[in-house]
């Protein structure tokens, strides 16, 4: 075996160093016209790879399988030292020269089995992209094993694989692509010792993956979660490939795919007309690889062809267009422009920017931005057909929008392919006025029927609309791309998945109201929903410190109740579909459940709707949740996706306009709920600071945790019980002033860097109740101040604006009607639901679609096709989220509710001979 | 004989789930052939059950509804759902497209009630549903039928399950057994069967059936070898066990506890035909309440019959003449048939010995008494089966004149639904067969009586006359709609305490039960209509209060 392995490793690296020798860019990069877009291609892949990982100042990384330095080079800023390992000295050559002034890089030569020299836990972040995807399995399995032994406890390996049907290639190809099932590839992470935290598709600007042979490019962070491997490198191989990789039949294995790409690129060097490295590449080809099978003679003699007809033409590169036939072209296009699209005419600058490279193609100029080429870099026009093929435009398609112009190739092709209407949008500004300026854009405008720069239109990409996203306009213009997507997918997913969603609610606390907003907001939007009240938990669950007095005890007795539940939550799944779980803060559920949950693909989702500061149940559990939603913006996501999380997501609360609504009160109520001046909240630090001076005003205090002394026993009302919701909104709608402090624990009074908004806000709002809140950071994103509702930043303030405002009633019922109509616009639970919809159905939408595709509801859909009433029945069950069987079809049928149909008579009929024969086998057995 | 869908043409016949049900149903095919000679009749069987439908005489076609492939399909769930579904629509669909003329179930299960109306069949017998889902039961006699078994009414009745089912199909004429046919083949190869067993005594072949369908009907393996080696080692029996594959679990202790040639195993040797030939070919049976029971009356052969548990001699007995049946005495006999026993001592109640006693006796020949102080009728009553001057099926105990203090109750009931229900003129017998035979029986009786009727009669009265009230508001147009609903709420409250009485006096059960059916029934959108209905169910009651008290006093 040893010998075995010490023959691959020496011939990996002869391979290597053969390929690098003759080109390093082709065979180690996509960006292979020149250094300059090889390093760009490096940076582009190494922030795709390592996104997500923050605070990397002080920390070590290491790239297995560096080559050149690529990718190098750009860690070389994150991180206080780095590692390149490659088992190519002569790739490891061109690193030293190309990184000899990045100090903190340190270069090693490897072995092609081990990390030696690198110790153990000496690492914090291991990226291996596009290395070990080449090597046998067995290599591949070593390396997991040493990559976990260099790993620092909870250290991230971050690595490019490839999935789908698993390759049969030779233990001696050093070349071909590996591709392993998910299913492998998961057993083996686990048995290496480490944990999933996302599992995404590598999506670069040309194709990575390939739908025809069943391959994805995927990259892959996980976590080192256990200190010790039991297994051994072949049994980690075994499971990566159970039946082991082939037997060797030739001398140098991928050989004909090395042979071919070599010819390959020698074609495109003699058109690109650089005839002397097209030469080199043919003998490169020719020499290296005589014991190919593959017939080439054609191939061969057109290389040939076209080299000596470059060296006949002069073998020089097209010179760029002249100056003065770009302004020609310019004014073309404008004047094209301004007939379609006037507004967009409108914004354009008559300066050509300089932000954007332009060179020339035998097929067309090509567009580059920040070293990202926008088109193919030789045949852009020939590639674009190509792509617009593959685009798969469905026939019911209403529109199609195209995400990125650039030199609008692709947009040609689709024209050519189909009639069926194109909106344009282009995230840049200059990258369009470019392509004014060099590109003959006067065919495709008039032809569009949507062209925006730099945003988009939200019916653009919305239902009947297909999204074809240009890869390369995706890695330039990531942001626009996100907000495209989730618009898309949010209004494709809502109208066409019916993932089955549990609401998780916590065992008691103010999110436990939410919890049922979220659900019913979700059903409204014609979701499958389920909440799981856990409430009915909390009287034990409280009642433990009657039992068992010193708090230690107390808390390790909850966390085993919470165990008990998070274990129910697993015994729901497995009772009905659960495809999406949304917790709320606080929901009793442990890593275990997530994690067996995730395993079995479901997408687990936290709305954490609680100060991260002050609640900091995030910093463990975020790495389980595929998403987190947070009441709070930049740090708090940062610092959520520095836990673990990538997808971290702003999303305040909201109102439920079913309940929180305006009310008339009888003269009963407005005495028992009504004030001049009401707060309802719990009395946190800040509040019993600030309302203790009130106590001369007509103010009703609302609430729990209040203390019982004076001022405060004659102003908290009904012993500060816990209110129902029903109860709050008659408050709101019996005060005049509504005062809304936002709680601090810290502050004496008003928060001064305070940010996020409570619900109370929305909720008075949508009430048509008038509030006074204390400022916050984010207020003005979705009250306007001074017209929906009024603020104040101290407790004199406060007061000042109270008596003010219970001098004019009409004044605070016109800011109260406003505030109302904003908050039924802007701020209800369903706009969250479907913000959070589109968040995941952004970058799950396929996940759930295939889940669906897979799920025995939808053969069940089909099979009762024939029979519309039947099939209306499923499809009710279906939306409820049931399981496919027979008891939610009759669930709902009740005698004596009129006329059974002969579907509801048949149906239970069935119902009922499955009961009758259960009972007769009961009898049988004398139960 | 009273009736309603006198003429039939074209018949179906639900009785899908139980060979005893099927052997039970066979006077009522047999005498509808003989009312109406030119009837089609179809019964409609479980899959398994199919074979044995063309061994029963009078059947004209079988169709068989696979309720097992059924029950798999929706255990399949998702397709196997859809796939139930159309099974279920191509077997409506062929049942539609038979035309029949008159259906009649005599299943209480839900989803025969269900297919009656999906069917639409224009007459119909015995359950079924409306069209919302109700249940309905068509026909007096099938609501008797439902009466009686119902749990708590059960001691009240005696007339047989045949008859009320014959009834409920309108049939008067029938023969005093059931029916079977026994073929040349099937003799032939249970003969060829008896050649192989190692018989040493030549005396009777007497059939055992050791096997139950319920656990807690099971008599004790150690009573059937105790029983079994007194016939064949004192009596010179030849001892047959029948039964299926299943059953050997229980015979084969037996054989090995008897340990005699002449125990010969049939059990899992034998289909249904094939037992019924064994059976013809025997001298007896002796069982529980089985369907081997049933076949043995129906091919003529005498059965001693045991009726453990919830097993009732009276509702289900051997349908023919001379047949011996032990009903232990139990206070929690019979039992409700739904409810585990997990210690049945009725089972004690019946000895080895006597059972063998009994057997050998009834071997010698048919007989009527049995000598004084025979059996203890504080622990066991034994009957002998007979029929009645209008034909239907009744018990004779033998052991005593007195059997309970149900048995004037449940010759009131049955004189008061032949003359009710069948239009069959009662007199009333000498009361000398139900004297009390304890001191405690008479203290009972004197204190039960017919307690409550009174109340009842009372609470009818009332009602018939706020009916008539209700009538005369239903034919005023100025009537006011809230005295309607006022007088509808107290009909409803009245109504109540009636089905309240019946619970509180459990004698009274049969009475207000059939009342409250009765008043399930009416139907029909006209509100005149509808209260003419409840008048005349309300004159019915008060009318059967009157006979009841007479037939019982």
């Amino acid at each position: 075996m040893g010998s075995d392995n010490q023959k691959i490793s020496e011939r990996m690296r002869a391979d290597w160093d053969r390929r690098v020798s003759h080109d390093y860019r082709f065979w180690m990069s996509d960006g292979y016209e020149d250094d300059h877009s090889m390093w760009a291609s490096g940076a582009r892949d190494y922030a795709i790879a390592c996104s997500g990982i923050a605070d990397t100042k002080h920390k070590t990384y290491l790239e297995v399988g560096c080559g050149v330095g690529r990718l190098l080079r750009s860690a070389s800023k994150d991180y206080e030292k780095v590692y390149g390992i490659d088992i190519s000295q002569e790739a490891l050559k061109h690193a030293e020269r190309f990184l000899a002034s990045e100090k903190n890089v340190e270069l090693l030569a490897g072995d092609g089995l081990s990390l030696k020299p690198l110790e153990d836990g000496s690492i914090d972040v291991v990226l291996s992209f596009a290395a070990l995807t080449s090597t046998p399995v067995i290599v591949f399995a070593g390396y997991l094993r040493e990559i976990h032994r260099v790993l620092a406890s909870d250290g991230i390996l971050r690595l490019q694989v490839y999935t789908g049907t698993e390759q049969k290639v030779s233990a001696e190809d050093t070349l071909h692509l590996r591709c392993y099932t998910e299913e492998n590839l998961s057993k083996a992470f686990e048995l290496c010792g480490f944990e999933l935290q996302w599992n995404r598709e590598l999506v670069l600007p040309f194709e990575v993956s390939s739908k025809e042979f069943n391959i994805e490019a995927r990259m892959i962070s996980l976590r080192k979660v256990s200190d010790a491997i039991s297994a051994s490198t072949k049994e980690i191989a075994d499971t990566l490939i159970p039946g082991g990789e082939g037997e060797t039949t030739i001398d140098v294995s991928g050989c004909e795919l090395e042979y071919w790409m070599a010819l390959q690129y020698a074609q495109e060097l003699a058109e690109r007309g650089d005839t002397s490295r097209a030469r080199e590449t043919l003998e490169y080809a020719l020499t290296h690889h005589k014991s190919t099978t593959i017939d080439v003679r054609d191939v061969m003699d057109r290389i040939i062809d076209t080299i000596e007809r470059k060296e006949q033409e002069g073998g020089s590169t097209a010179a760029p267009s002249a100056p003065t036939r770009r302004g020609e072209l310019f004014e073309r296009n404008l004047r094209a422009l301004s007939d379609t699209f006037p507004e967009v005419a409108a914004q354009v600058s008559r300066t050509e920017p300089q932000s954007v490279e332009v060179k020339e193609s035998e097929e067309g100029v090509v567009l580059f931005a920040e070293g990202q080429c926008l088109d193919h870099p030789t045949k852009p026009l020939s590639a674009a057909r190509r792509w617009a093929k593959s685009a798969l435009i469905k026939d019911d398609v209403e529109r199609v929008c195209v995400y990125g112009l650039a030199g609008g190739y692709h947009i040609e092709a689709l024209f050519e392919l189909t009639s069926t209407p194109i909106s344009v949008i282009e995230p840049r500004q200059d990258v369009f006025e470019k392509a004014l300026w060099c590109c003959d854009l006067t065919a495709i405008l008039p032809r569009l029927q949507g062209l925006t720069i730099g945003n988009f239109k939200r019916d653009e990409v919305g239902a009947g609309s297909e999204l074809l996203l240009r890869p390369q306009t995706v890695t330039l213009s990531p942001e626009l791309a996100q907000e495209v997507k989730s618009v898309y997918y949010g209004a494709k997913g809502i109208s066409s998945l019916h993932p089955s969603i549990t609401v998780l609610g916590p065992i008691s606390g103010g999110t436990l109201p939410i919890t049922g907003y979220t659900a019913r907001s979700l059903t409204d939007l014609q979701q499958r929903v389920r909440a799981i009240d856990m409430s009915p938990f909390a009287g034990g669950y409280n009642a433990l410190e009657g039992y068992v007095a010193d708090e230690m005890r107390q808390n390790f007795m909850r966390g085993k109740l919470t165990e008990a539940l998070s274990d129910l939550v697993l015994e729901m799944a497995n009772d009905k579909p659960m495809d999406i779980l949304i917790c709320m803060a606080q929901a009793p559920i442990t890593i275990e459940t997530l994690t067996e949950l995730r395993k079995r693909g479901v997408i687990t989702v936290l709305w954490f709707v609680e100060d991260y500061l002050r609640f900091h149940t995030w910093k463990y559990m975020a790495p389980y949740y595929d998403f987190i939603f947070t009441i709070q913006k930049t740090d708090c996501i940062n610092a959520i996706k520095s836990a673990g999380c990538s997808e971290v997501h702003y999303l305040p609360t909201a109102c439920d306009p079913g309940i929180h609504l305006p009310m008339e009160l009888s003269e009963e109520e407005k005495q028992r709920w009504g004030s001049p001046l009401s707060f309802v909240g719990a009395g946190y630090h800040n509040r019993q600071q600030t309302f203790a001076s009130l106590s001369d005003l007509p103010f009703k205090i609302w609430g729990t945790e209040w203390p019982e002394c004076k001022p405060f026993d004659r102003m908290v009302q009904e012993k500060g019980r816990r209110l129902a919701p029903e109860e709050y909104v008659k408050i709101f709608n019996a005060t005049d002033v509504n005062i809304n402090l936002h709680s601090s624990t810290e502050r004496d009074g008003v928060d001064p860097y305070g940010d996020f908004l409570n619900p109370r806000t929305f909720e008075l709002a949508s009430c048509g109740a008038f509030q006074l809140v204390d400022e916050r950071t984010y207020l003005p994103d979705v009250f306007e101040a001074g017209k929906e509702l009024v603020t104040f930043n101290s407790r004199n303030d406060l007061v000042e604006k109270a008596m003010y405002y219970l001098e004019h009633p009409l004044e605070r019922e016109t800011i109260a009607r406003a505030g109302r109509e904003r908050a039924l616009r802007d701020h209800t639970y369903t706009k969250r639901m479907e913000e959070m919809l589109s968040v995941i159905y952004s970058s799950k939408y396929e996940h759930i679609k295939r889940r669906q595709d897979q799920s025995p509801w939808k053969k069940m859909l089909k099979r009762a096709e024939p029979h519309a009433e039947l099939l209306e029945r499923c499809e009710i069950a279906f939306k409820r989220g049931e399981e496919p069987k027979l008891d939610p079809l009759v669930s709902d049928i009740v005698s004596g509710e009129g006329k059974l149909s002969e579907t509801e008579q048949k149906l239970l009929f069935l119902y009922h001979i499955r009961k009758q024969m259960i009972r007769m086998r009961h009898e049988e057995s004398g139960k | 004989m009273k009736k309603r869908h006198p003429h039939k043409q074209n018949v179906l016949l639900v009785n899908i789930t139980r060979l005893g049900d099927m052997l039970q149903a066979t006077p009522t095919i047999a005498g509808m052939k003989m009312e109406n000679p030119d009837c089609k009749i179809t019964v409609l069987v479980e899959k398994q059950f199919e074979a044995v439908c063309h061994t029963i005489p009078n059947i004209d076609d079988v169709v068989a509804i696979d309720l097992g492939m059924t029950v798999r399909s929706l255990a399949r769930e998702q397709e196997g759902v859809i796939d139930a579904y159309e099974y279920i629509t191509e077997f409506v669909e062929d049942l539609r497209s038979r035309n029949f003329d008159y259906v009649l179930n005599m299943s209480s299960s839900a989803y025969t009630a269900l297919l009656l109306n999906l069917l639409g069949i224009p007459n119909k017998g015995g359950w079924s549903s409306d069209d919302e889902g109700y249940r309905m039961i068509e026909s007096e006699w099938a609501q008797l039928f439902a009466t009686s078994v119902f749990h708590q009414n059960r001691q009240y009745n005696s007339l047989n399950l045949v008859d009320v089912f014959r009834c409920s199909a309108d049939v008067d004429l029938h023969p005093q057994q059931l029916l079977i046919n026994v073929t040349p083949d099937n003799t032939e190869y249970v003969e060829k069967m008896l050649q192989a067993a190692p018989f040493t005594n030549d005396g009777p072949l007497v059939v055992v059936q050791a096997g139950a369908s319920q656990a807690k009907r099971q008599w004790a393996p150690i009573n059937f070898i105790r029983f079994i080696k007194l016939l064949v080692e004192e009596s010179n029996c030849r001892v047959v066990l029948s039964g299926t594959k299943k059953e050997l679990q229980i015979i084969e202790p037996i054989v090995a506890g008897v340990n005699s040639p002449n125990v010969f195993v049939a059990a899992g040797q034998t289909n249904i035909p094939q037992l019924a030939a064994l059976l013809k070919m025997s001298e007896l049976l002796v069982t529980g309440d089985t369907g081997p029971m049933h076949m043995s009356v129906a091919v003529g052969t005498p059965v001693v019959s045991m009726f453990l548990a919830s097993a009732f001699g009276f509702e289900t007995g051997p349908y023919s003449e001379g047949n011996i049946v032990l009903q232990p005495v139990i206070g929690c006999g019979p039992c409700n048939p739904n409810k585990a026993c997990f210690r049945p001592d009725c089972h004690t109640h019946i000895s080895p010995e006597m059972l063998a006693e009994l057997t050998i006796r009834r071997l010698q020949g048919d007989f009527t008494s049995l000598p004084e102080g025979y059996a203890d009728p504080g622990r066991v009553i034994i009957y002998r089966t007979f029929f009645d001057e209008n034909g239907f099926y009744d018990l004779m105990p033998l052991n005593t004149e007195y059997d309970s203090s149900y048995m004037k109750y449940r010759e009131a009931y049955r004189m008061l639904w032949l003359d009710e229900l069948g239009g069959f003129k009662q007199e009333k017998k000498k009361s000398a067969e139900s004297r009390p035979t304890s001191k405690l029986q008479v203290i009972q009786e004197t204190h039960s009586g017919f307690q409550g009727i009174e109340q009842v009669e009372s609470v009818a009265d009332e009602a018939h006359a706020a009916v008539s009230e209700l009538q005369e508001l239903i034919k005023d147009v100025s009537a006011p709609a809230t005295r309607l609903g006022e007088m509808s709420n107290k009909l409803g409250e009245l109504d109540r305490q009636i089905e309240e009485i019946g619970f509180h006096y459990p004698h009274l059960g049969p009475l207000t039960r059939m009342f409250v059916f009765a008043k399930e029934n009416i139907s029909g959108s006209d509100a005149y209509e509808l209260a003419s209905q409840m008048s005349s169910i309300y004159s019915t009651l008060k009318t059967r209060c009157e006979k009841l008290q007479r037939y019982y006093s």
